[in-house]
């Protein structure tokens, strides 16, 4: 379901649903790199809190719901100081780092300013999405390694009388 | 995504807001009749009284369904409750464990909302009403019951006239039946379904 944003060819103006995807999985490193103008504290909503949260599969993604598993998520909602009635940006991240998940509300935020959508998006958002299709590479490529052409032998000549008579 | 361009923080601490919140409204309902301050160390939305915003912020969790009144329901306090407890709104009363009704909207009838059992009087709805001004120590109301040393003297605006006959056939009900929250602004007053409630003229 995430992939489907990840090649997204109308990257600059790809709605909010599609940036918060990449947001959600954004390492804190590209994060700080593109926001390092926006580090002031915000005005909090909802402050970072962790969580979990269970997540749901399905079998061959075709078959009945089944619960997964449990995984920690940090979420918060935030405005930015500056704009004390503007958007509101809201993330979800996995695991437990909560100045991750301010930034990626920041970036939220921001997107949402039309003015500010395009540069972001092309510092953020760019790199991001190549990160991820890097990282999605590297496990196929590492997949493959362990990959096994299984090939089909046919028994000749082995007719069941040879057995009966063993 | 409207809701949350108008939503506002809710307590500045969590912890420390909720807990001020609960100290405040055991005391209320340990004192009957007692009005009390309630700590506001948090943002409220426009709509509905400060009060009662707090006090339901601070009760209610994503295990909780509230109902609200009509002039509540729309306003940005239902979208704020949600955001900041998790709980559910419901349309229909009989099913809510509590009930805010805003200023000047009909009080429903008490006996409508959920009484608990016998075997589990705890089940039953908590009402928070809110109420002009509360007016401790005149002449209104003659309370009476656990709690109250003697009798308190209460006088209530902006509640409906019909509340005392209300309350006695709540009363009456006893262990079920619902406990009450009155609400201004800034003070709650809190009636437990053990309260005794006798309109005095003058």
């Amino acid at each position: 379901m995430f992939q489907t944003y990840d090649h997204d060819p109308s990257a600059p103006t790809a709605d909010r649903q599609a940036w918060m995807a990449l947001l959600a999985r954004a390492p804190l490193r590209l994060l700080d790199e593109a926001l390092t103008d926006h580090q002031a504290t915000p005005q909090w909503l909802r402050q970072p809190e962790t969580g979990l949260m269970m997540v749901q599969g399905r079998a061959g993604g075709t078959g009945e719901r089944f619960n997964l598993g449990e995984i920690t998520i940090t979420r918060c909602a935030l405005r930015l100081s500056q704009t004390p009635t503007g958007p509101v940006g809201v993330a979800y991240v996995l695991g437990r780092n909560h100045r991750q998940a301010q930034l990626a509300a920041v970036a939220d935020a921001l997107l949402q300013d039309p003015a500010q959508r395009e540069t972001l998006a092309l510092s953020l958002l760019a790199p991001v999405r190549q990160h991820l299709q890097q990282q999605q590479a590297e496990r196929h490529r590492r997949a493959q390694t362990t990959k096994v052409d299984f090939m089909t032998v046919a028994r000749e000549a082995a007719g069941p009388q040879d057995e009966d008579t063993e | 995504m409207n809701a949350l361009q108008n939503m506002v923080a809710g307590f500045e601490h969590e912890a420390y807001g909720s807990q001020a919140v609960f100290r405040t409204a055991l005391q209320a309902l340990s004192h009957p009749g007692r009005p009390l301050d309630m700590p506001l160390n948090m943002t409220v939305p426009r709509g509905g009284h400060a009060a009662a915003a707090a006090l339901l912020l601070g009760l209610l969790d994503a295990d909780t369904a509230v109902y609200l009144s009509p002039s509540l329901a729309g306003s940005d306090a239902a979208a704020w409750l949600r955001f900041h407890t998790g709980c559910s709104a419901v349309a229909d009363r009989a099913q809510a464990q509590f009930i805010w009704i805003g200023q000047g909207d009909a009080l429903p009838l008490l006996q409508d909302l959920r009484q608990g059992s016998d075997a589990y009087p705890d089940q039953s709805a908590t009402c928070v009403i809110e109420v002009h001004n509360l007016h401790p120590d005149e002449a209104g109301w003659r309370l009476q019951g656990p709690g109250i040393l003697g009798e308190r003297a209460l006088r209530v605006q902006g509640l409906g006239a019909d509340f005392p006959a209300q309350w006695s056939r709540n009363h009456a009900g006893f262990p079920c039946g619902v406990d009450v929250f009155l609400a201004t602004a800034t003070q709650i007053v809190g009636l437990p379904r053990t309260t005794r409630i006798t309109p005095v003229e003058g």
